[in-house]
């Protein structure tokens, strides 16, 4: 992150090439055949116009949550209360999508202003213990995602369970009225799309061309020396926290309205971990960022084929993402490309 | 048997893993590193552990080889942070989801098979003491590793030389290393060991207090003993303390399962409202200009010090 000195793009090639290696040579250590899994995967995520839709439902949630923590990030802060956010703004939909049914479109919109109210909230109250008690935001977010998971579990044994018995399945799906638009007989989500692609215009505006990006970024590096230049860091932990717990709502949504039509106990789906894992390989940059949301989401979808095809167990797109995150960072340490530095001088 | 006896009987057997994991956790993170990775160490060190046991066995191999493996995942976190300026929590949080899921792969051929028990220690005599005998005196030798590991681990940190090197990195490697110190072999040190016997508590699970294997066997317990090691004030006594109060609102939750449903799978999670409370009490009064004191009470329960330098990587000169 810090080495300064360029490296030429074909380095970066090299080292995605070496990360794909890596996978590959994980596969085979894992008894499975890499060209296999890789049709496999290909096939399950865009095989039918169906599968391209799922992809798409995948994506939309695992994007949110990435540029959730593109902004928390930024801050220099580590959001792992974004699942317990994602959780916070599935409850807020649920909520909605039980009382208010109305004209098309008038549910889904209160959702999303509930959703994403009820995730800038959890968000907000993991930066307060930061700011105002110094509890770091790594147990502070835990300590958040799990109570946010104990809350979820309450409300679908107790006041929101099933009609007739109450189950760890889930809520009653939801009535129809509720559901979030959608066009042709794909039931391609075209109002989720909309949703997503302008919080993508905002937030490379925000980020990269505002003092609010800037101001941030100064925060995220040294939160100390900020008060030399007259403005509050605190103040920015508190925004980061509630933009990012906002998005990380909107995801939560989204899995509940879009996805799944119900509330489930595990609706995030570990997207906001996953989330993690995409920005920690991006370094915080938006289109990076979409590109290996993508990626991902593409091998998550795929992967449901290959316990089908291959008899797999659907860890191993998990075991893949993760391994790969690892040794990209690894190929970027700055050791490393001190490395690849001196080996490129040298020749 | 009196009921309220079985009662602490099975606490204090069941609660072994928890306390060797905290314990663990807490000789890292007094070196100033945290080992994030504990729910996916956990998970495959409890495998490592039931499938070695299995296929030798022999489970006092299979302990061995979690421990070794709990130190191999503590050596890669700290190698990475220190040797190539990874950032410690984002390696532990990439191991975390990498080696659990490893463990639901790995362990497809032993999910709910038979497995060797762990040889028991019963000795006579003191086995008949009331409470404490068929607690400690009569049960798996993991058990009574776990309960002598808790003062051990406190005589080490607060009471030897080489305790007090690593609280010091822990606090502020900068003038540890003015001291002739290299806080970069204390940290490795202190991480490897904590990894150990991370890995050892991941092994009481499988062999000992959840026997056997299925898929996330030990799911959310290394989040639980990441808050309790807090709740503890970084203290290895009071932390296994919290530990077996984890134990005990677990047996009262399995007892009430036919009262309230529900309650089992909420009440596990009390550990982390708690572990914010602590923090937030820790910060107030420990570390408060003005020096306010906690009231007697509180401070057994909520005092305790936060490494300063905890999570933060070496500055190189």
């Amino acid at each position: 992150m810090n080495s300064i000195k360029k490296l030429p793009l074909g380095t970066f090639f090299i080292k995605v090439i070496l990360t794909l290696l890596v996978a590959s040579i994980i596969m085979v250590l894992l008894g499975t055949s890499p060209i296999e899994v890789i049709r496999s995967i290909f096939d399950g995520a865009f095989g039918r116009p169906e599968k391209i839709v799922k992809t798409m439902l995948i994506f939309l949630p695992i994007s949110l949550a990435s540029l959730a923590l593109i902004i928390t990030f930024s801050g220099g802060l580590w959001n792992i209360g974004i699942e317990g956010q994602i959780v916070l703004g599935a409850i807020g939909a649920t909520w909605v999508a039980k009382s208010f049914f109305g004209e098309t479109l008038v549910s889904p919109i209160i959702q999303v202003i509930v959703g994403m109210s009820f995730g800038a909230l959890w968000g907000l109250l993991c930066g307060y213990l930061k700011v105002k008690f110094n509890v770091h935001e790594i147990f502070g977010g835990l300590g958040l995602d799990f109570v946010a998971t104990g809350a979820i579990i309450y409300l679908i044994l107790g006041p929101w369970s099933r009609s007739g018995i109450a189950s760890t399945s889930g809520t009653d799906i939801f009535p129809k009225e509720s559901w979030f638009p959608t066009i042709s007989s794909l039931n391609i989500p075209a109002l989720s799309i909309i949703i997503v692609s302008i919080i993508i215009l905002i937030l490379i505006l925000f980020l990269s061309y505002s003092r609010f990006g800037l101001m941030l970024r100064a925060t995220g590096i040294n939160p100390s020396s900020t008060n030399k230049y007259k403005f509050n860091s605190n103040h920015y932990i508190y925004l980061a926290f509630i933009l990012g717990g906002a998005i990380a709502g909107l995801a939560g949504v989204f899995q509940a309205s879009v996805f799944y039509h119900k509330l489930v106990p595990s609706i995030s789906g570990g997207y906001g971990f996953l989330g993690i894992l995409v920005v920690l390989a991006s370094n915080r940059r938006i289109l990076p960022t979409l590109l290996l949301t993508f990626f991902f989401s593409a091998m998550i979808a795929g992967g449901s084929q290959l316990q089908l095809r291959l008899d797999l167990h659907s860890s191993l797109i998990s075991i893949l993402l993760s391994s790969m995150v690892f040794f990209w960072l690894i190929f970027n340490s700055s050791k490393v490309n001190d490395l690849l530095h001196r080996i490129i001088k040298r020749n | 048997m009196l009921p309220f006896e079985q009662s602490f009987i099975t606490i204090i057997s069941l609660s072994t893993p928890i306390v060797l994991v905290v314990v663990g956790e807490t000789i890292t993170e007094k070196s100033g590193v945290i080992n994030l990775s504990l729910e996916g160490t956990l998970l495959i060190t409890a495998l490592t552990a039931f499938a070695v046991s299995v296929m030798t066995g022999n489970p006092v191999l299979g302990f061995l080889c979690a421990g070794l493996v709990g130190s191999l995942v503590a050596l890669v976190i700290i190698l990475c942070d220190t040797k190539l300026g990874i950032n410690q929590i984002a390696v532990g949080f990439i191991l975390t989801i990498f080696l659990g899921k490893l463990s639901s792969f790995l362990g497809r051929e032993f999910v709910r098979i038979p497995g060797p028990y762990f040889p028991r220690l019963s000795i006579p005599i003191l086995k008949d003491i009331p409470y404490i005998g068929p607690s400690i005196f009569d049960q798996n030798i993991l058990v009574f590793i776990s309960l002598l590991l808790i003062p051990l681990t406190w005589f080490f940190l607060e009471k030897t030389r080489f305790g007090l090197i690593v609280r010091s990195v822990g606090e502020n490697p900068d003038s540890a290393q003015n001291r002739g110190i290299n806080p970069e072999k204390i940290r490795l040190l202190a991480t490897v060991i904590g990894g150990l016997i991370i890995g050892f508590g991941g092994a009481a699970f499988s062999l000992h207090a959840k026997f056997g294997w299925s898929e996330n066997h030990t799911g959310n317990y290394g989040w639980i003993c990441l808050a309790i090691v807090i709740f503890g004030g970084w203290n290895p006594v009071r932390a296994a303390i919290g530990a077996y109060s984890f134990g005990a609102f677990q047996l009262i939750a399995l007892k009430l399962q036919s009262v309230a449903l529900g309650l089992t799978q909420v009440l596990p999670l009390i550990p982390f409202p708690l572990m914010i409370l602590t923090l937030i009490f820790i910060q107030r009064f420990n570390r408060s200009k003005n020096n306010k004191e906690l009231p007697g009470l509180l401070k057994i329960f909520f005092g305790g010090q936060e490494p300063e330098s905890l999570g933060k990587p070496i500055e190189k000169k």
